[in-house]
Order: C-alpha cells, then sequence, then structure tokens
C-alpha cells in the first residue's frame, strides 16, 4: 500500500498562489467576499503564509505554503465524536460530509489550522466536477463514503484531500493496462498547478519516487513536529 | 424531623406573566436557532479562528452549575445533613432542568443539528478516543441518573434514594471532569492543555452550583413567602468561600504554570490582550476577590443580603471564567512557523457578537426558566409555607 506524502521546496515558492486557486477550482472550494475572507470564515483547503522574521538588518521573510499535513497520528482523528473524520490505509486523512455532525472539535485540535467549516449556504454546492465520475456507486449499499456527496453543504467541516479523486482514478486506469505513474502523471491540484515545481507529490514508502529521493538527498523539516503528529508534507529549507 | 413537601400554587397573576415572559424571549430564541440553522454559522460570531462560541460557552457554564447542584443535594441524601434538607429536593431539580439546557446549549451549536443523535451512538458509530463521544455516555447517563434520582425523591422511596444518590453524586463528579477533559486534551491549544483542567472544572462547578443553589433558595423561599432558615444560608456561605479558595488555588496553579517563561505567549495574550478585561475583572474580580473579601467580612458574611450579593456575583464570574477560557483560548493564533505570521493567518481571531448568537443565548436562558417555574408548580419540591393562606407567588425572574 502506498502512503501518499508530498514535498514542498520552499527555495522554488515563490508565493503566486497558484496552489490557492488551483484547490479552489479543482475542488470548488467556494470564494468567500472580502468581508468573509477578514472575519475568517472563507474556506480554504490549501492557504499560503508569509512569516516574517528577525529585525533589520536581520529581517527575512518565510513564504510557507499549507495544505493539509495528513498526519500519521492525526489528532482531529482522535477527537472527531462521529468517526467523521478519519485516515485512509493510504495515509489520506478523509472528511465524511455524510457523517460530520459540525461540532468542530477538530478544528479546535488541528495544529495546522487545515480544515474550515462551511458558514453558510454556498453557491459552489457541486464538490465533485461531472468530468471526474465518482468511484462509488449511487445505489444505497455503496453510497456511504464521503463520495458521491453532490451537494456542499452548511453546517460540516471540509478540508484537503490531497486529491483523492485524481488518485483513486488513476489506480483504476493502472489496474486497466494503462502505463501512468501516481506522482508523475497524475498529481493532486496544486502541484499539477505550481508554475516553479516546488511541490513534489508521491509514495513515501516508494524508494524510486521523487519524493523519497528528494527526503534522502536534501535537508527537510516538518512543520510544528513537537506536536508529535508526524506530517506527511515535508519542506526542503531555503 | 419529618418534613413535607408542597408544590406552589402557581394561579396569580404574577406567576403567569413571569412564565409567559420567559416563554416570549425562549421563541425570540427558538426563531434565531431556526434562522441560524437555515443561514448557516455566519450568523454567529463564530469563524475558523474561533470556531466555539456562546452556546458552547453556556454548556459548560450550565454543565458545571448542574453538577454543582447535584453534588450539594448529596449532603442531605447521602451524607445525611438534615439541616440542608429543606432545599435537598429543589438541588435535584434544579440539576435536571440545568443539565437540559446544556444539552440543548451543545446541539444547537452544531453546525447539523439533527445529526446530533450520532453522539448518543455509543460505541458503535462513536469514535470512543474522542473525548465529546465519551462526555456523550456521561451527559446523557447524568440525565437518566438525575431523573431517576428526583423520581426516587419525590416518591420518598427510601431505600432507593441512597444508592441512587450516591451514583448520581459519582456520575455529576465524573459528568464535570469530563467537561473539563474535552479542553485540558487538546495539546494545540495553550491555555486549555493543563492535567488540571478536570479538577479546575469540578471545582468551578461546586462555586457556581452552590451560589446558583443559595440565589434560587432564597428568592423562591422569600416569593413564595416560606421561613428563610438563616442558619442554613449562613452555613453554604462559609461553604461557598472555602470552595471559591480551593478553586483560586487551582486557576493560580494553572495559569502560572503557562505564565512561566518561555513558551507562554498564549497566557500574555490572556493576561494583556484584548479580552484581558474580561479575565481580570470578570474572572478574577467577580468570581473569586470580590466574593471572598463579602464572605470573609465579618459583618457582611452573616447576612442574608450579602451572601446573596456575593454569589449573584460568583454565578456572573464563573460564566466570564467559561468565556475567557473558550474565546482567548482559541483566539490566539497558532504558531505555524516559527517567527511573526503575516495577513489574516497571524491575526487574533475576533468575536463579535452578532445579534443572532446573543438572542439565541438569552433564549436558552429563559427557556430554562419556564421549565424551572413549571416544576415549580407541579412538582413537590418546596417546604409549605409557615402560613396556612394562598401565598403570594413570586414574579421573579431574576434567578438567571
Amino acid at each position: 500500500m502506498a502512503r501518499w506524502g508530498m514535498v514542498i521546496d520552499l527555495d522554488k515558492c515563490i508565493g503566486c498562489q497558484a496552489c490557492t486557486v488551483a484547490c479552489k477550482s479543482e475542488n470548488n472550494v467556494p470564494h468567500g467576499s472580502p468581508k468573509e475572507q477578514q472575519r475568517m470564515q472563507e474556506i480554504y483547503w490549501n492557504k499560503v503564509i508569509a512569516v516574517s522574521r528577525g529585525e533589520y538588518p536581520t529581517a527575512s521573510i518565510e513564504i510557507i505554503p499549507m495544505p493539509c499535513m495528513h498526519c500519521e497520528h492525526p489528532p482531529c482523528v482522535t477527537v472527531c465524536p462521529a468517526k467523521a473524520t478519519y485516515k485512509r490505509d493510504d495515509g489520506i486523512v478523509m472528511q465524511n460530509f455524510r457523517r460530520c455532525i459540525g461540532c468542530k472539535y477538530c478544528m479546535v485540535a488541528c495544529p495546522y489550522g487545515s480544515r474550515s467549516f462551511n458558514y453558510k449556504e454556498q453557491e459552489g454546492k457541486e464538490y465533485h466536477r461531472p468530468d471526474l465520475p465518482p468511484d462509488l456507486g449511487l445505489d444505497s449499499k455503496t453510497h456511504i463514503g464521503p463520495w458521491p456527496f453532490p451537494h456542499r453543504t452548511h453546517g460540516v467541516v471540509e478540508k484537503c484531500t490531497f486529491c483523492f479523486h485524481r488518485i483513486d482514478e488513476a489506480k483504476k486506469r493502472i489496474e486497466a493496462g494503462e502505463d501512468i505513474k501516481i506522482g508523475i502523471d497524475v498529481v493532486p491540484a496544486c502541484v499539477e498547478a505550481c508554475p516553479s515545481g516546488a511541490r513534489v507529490f508521491g509514495d513515501l514508502d516508494d524508494p524510486e519516487s521523487t519524493v523519497s529521493k528528494l527526503l534522502t538527498s536534501r535537508d527537510w523539516f516538518k512543520l510544528r513536529e513537537d506536536m508529535g503528529t508526524e506530517p506527511k508534507v515535508f519542506y526542503l529549507p531555503r | 424531623m419529618e418534613l413535607t413537601y408542597t408544590p406552589i400554587e402557581g394561579k396569580s397573576r404574577q406567576y403567569y406573566t413571569a412564565v409567559a415572559v420567559l416563554a416570549a424571549v425562549a421563541l425570540a430564541g427558538l426563531i434565531s436557532f431556526a434562522l441560524s440553522y437555515i443561514k448557516g454559522h455566519q450568523l454567529f460570531g463564530s469563524s475558523n479562528a474561533i470556531p466555539w462560541s456562546l452556546p458552547i460557552v453556556i454548556a459548560i457554564y450550565l454543565i458545571g452549575l448542574s453538577a454543582g447542584s447535584l453534588i450539594l443535594s448529596s449532603l442531605t441524601y447521602v451524607f445525611g445533613q438534615e439541616s440542608y434538607k429543606p432545599i435537598a429536593r429543589m438541588a435535584v431539580f434544579l440539576a435536571i432542568v440545568l443539565i437540559f439546557g446544556a444539552m440543548v446549549a451543545i446541539a444547537v451549536d452544531l453546525g447539523r443539528p439533527e445529526k446530533s443523535w450520532r453522539l448518543f451512538m455509543f460505541f458503535y458509530l462513536n469514535n470512543m478516543t474522542s473525548m465529546f463521544a465519551l462526555n456523550g455516555i456521561l451527559y446523557g447517563g447524568y440525565f437518566v441518573i438525575s431523573i431517576g434520582y428526583l423520581g426516587a425523591i419525590l416518591t420518598n422511596s427510601s431505600k432507593l434514594v441512597k444508592p441512587i444518590g450516591i451514583l448520581a453524586v459519582c456520575w455529576a463528579v465524573l459528568v464535570h471532569m469530563g467537561t473539563g477533559a474535552i479542553f485540558g486534551f487538546i495539546a494545540t491549544r495553550e491555555i486549555f492543555y493543563s492535567p488540571i483542567k478536570p479538577l479546575e472544572f469540578l471545582a468551578a462547578a461546586m462555586v457556581s452550583g452552590l451560589a446558583l443553589l443559595i440565589i434560587s433558595v432564597v428568592f423562591t423561599l422569600r416569593f413564595s413567602k416560606r421561613s428563610i432558615n438563616k442558619e442554613i444560608i449562613s452555613t453554604l456561605g462559609r461553604l461557598l468561600s472555602t470552595v471559591i479558595i480551593l478553586l483560586l488555588i487551582l486557576v493560580v496553579v494553572d495559569k502560572l504554570t503557562h505564565f512561566y517563561s518561555p513558551n507562554r505567549d498564549a497566557t500574555v495574550f490572556l493576561f494583556t490582550g484584548r479580552y484581558s478585561p474580561l479575565f481580570w475583572a470578570g474572572q478574577v474580580g467577580l468570581a473569586y476577590v470580590i466574593p471572598l473579601i463579602i464572605l470573609f467580612h465579618p459583618k457582611a458574611r452573616k447576612t442574608v443580603k450579602w451572601i446573596m450579593i456575593a454569589s449573584a456575583l460568583v454565578v456572573i464570574g464563573i460564566f466570564f471564567e467559561r468565556f475567557v477560557l473558550v474565546i482567548p483560548g482559541l483566539a490566539y493564533p497558532l504558531p505555524y512557523y516559527p517567527g511573526h505570521i503575516e495577513g489574516i493567518w497571524g491575526q487574533v481571531g475576533s468575536f463579535p457578537l452578532l445579534p443572532a448568537e446573543v438572542i439565541l443565548s438569552v433564549g436558552m436562558f429563559a427557556f430554562l426558566g419556564v421549565l424551572y417555574f413549571l416544576g415549580l408548580k407541579f412538582l413537590d419540591l418546596l417546604p409549605p409555607p409557615v402560613e396556612t393562606e394562598p401565598a403570594v407567588e413570586e414574579a421573579a425572574s431574576a434567578e438567571e
């Protein structure tokens, strides 16, 4: 079983926010008005923060893109009372809208602020796109996962999924005999959109994958390692 | 001493006015809840920075009042202190009303309140590592046990009262420690994260429950022209000062640990930031310092009036204690990366008091007031009046 992870090269990141926008259009995450953004009621699955450090003459600024860290030990999964958030076998931390009761305990427990609450009935209700068919049927037996959840609804928590629909679809195509590789031909939308190639996606357990090679050859760090969450998003320092 | 209990008559005009006014306010709260359900939580002051807002503050406040009230009823039924018997029934009844209010408050804070049944699918649909799911067991069980307890008391089945009473009191202790664990176990939030949070919540429950009990006892007895035993009130006042000191010690230990350098930014924010007036004036002033001064004043501590004032301050002050735990505890931005985070991700979260949320909160209290008045009318909760002529009923609604 693969263990999906992401490597973000901070030396290459130019802070253009293309990943944020690509994520929004891929997953149809609604845009918020400036007022909603100021009040922190806009939904972000991916955010880019700017961190200033020190004072002149030693001042510097770091740009840190932050998707969900898809932790090995996710605090959100531990605290969710309704089993709405869970970790898949391949390490992706998912959110099931159908089970979520909207208690927001996961948002309180997440050390990375990667979860957003849906504060109103959104205009962009369609969560999936018609050109990317769901991997589960519509009958009552298979209609249990997060997918398909045809309409997003207010009152539940949303988060980044590492574009699991792309991965799942690619797995089926591989099974059908197509010669594609997840991490090279099929990547999450933010990785695909990054103009400077700062983001790399792949299997952390596969020694041949680009992420593994980067992590063995370069110095890397993870955010808030002291929390013991073991994120699967790695950063290469500037 | 054999005591008899009787309901108030509840036919006077004042009684009906009080119930009608409270019911109208509760209805306004229901309407704002319906609006927030249709329009989403944008009507609340909560945001992705401060996900929990007033309903959660009220929930943990009411749970505290409830658990404290029930624990104190045990003085009579478990430890056999006969002198507290006139108020013991009311304490149990208050505990039931308040825990019901707390569960309502939690339900209205859920984004999808229609799915709140999921919280009670113990071990089946619930993730039992979640403190919230464990507290579902505690709250549900507590509600059932307290109703059984009240039933046993009302039917005077002396065989059942003591065992159920012991179970109810132990359960009430668990309930409030569990509520503390919801906050104390979250390592992400610096102000929450503390091993003594459960004990602190328990002490706060005793303090606020006792103070509310003093207030509601004096008010109800006075307005229904029943006799007040001054000795009981002043003993309760002494008990109140003891538990306030206990709570104060726990809070000082907790805050001092968090304030100790380094790694203390969130606590410095609590002490000096936007919400610091609420902390110093609301929590420290109203809940601890002023009541302690009153309760240790050689003359004031012997009068019912001053004990009442101290209790009222405590009940308000503990509400602020809950508020400055939840709101500033969440408002301080998370340190994603060392340094100063620019823009909205590094801002202290703002928490505007929006009309829908405030009306909803006031409405919940009014709803509890309605339940309380109905209980006084239909259940045998109070010792009989001194005079035999029909008593004049109260028009008071101020005990909230």
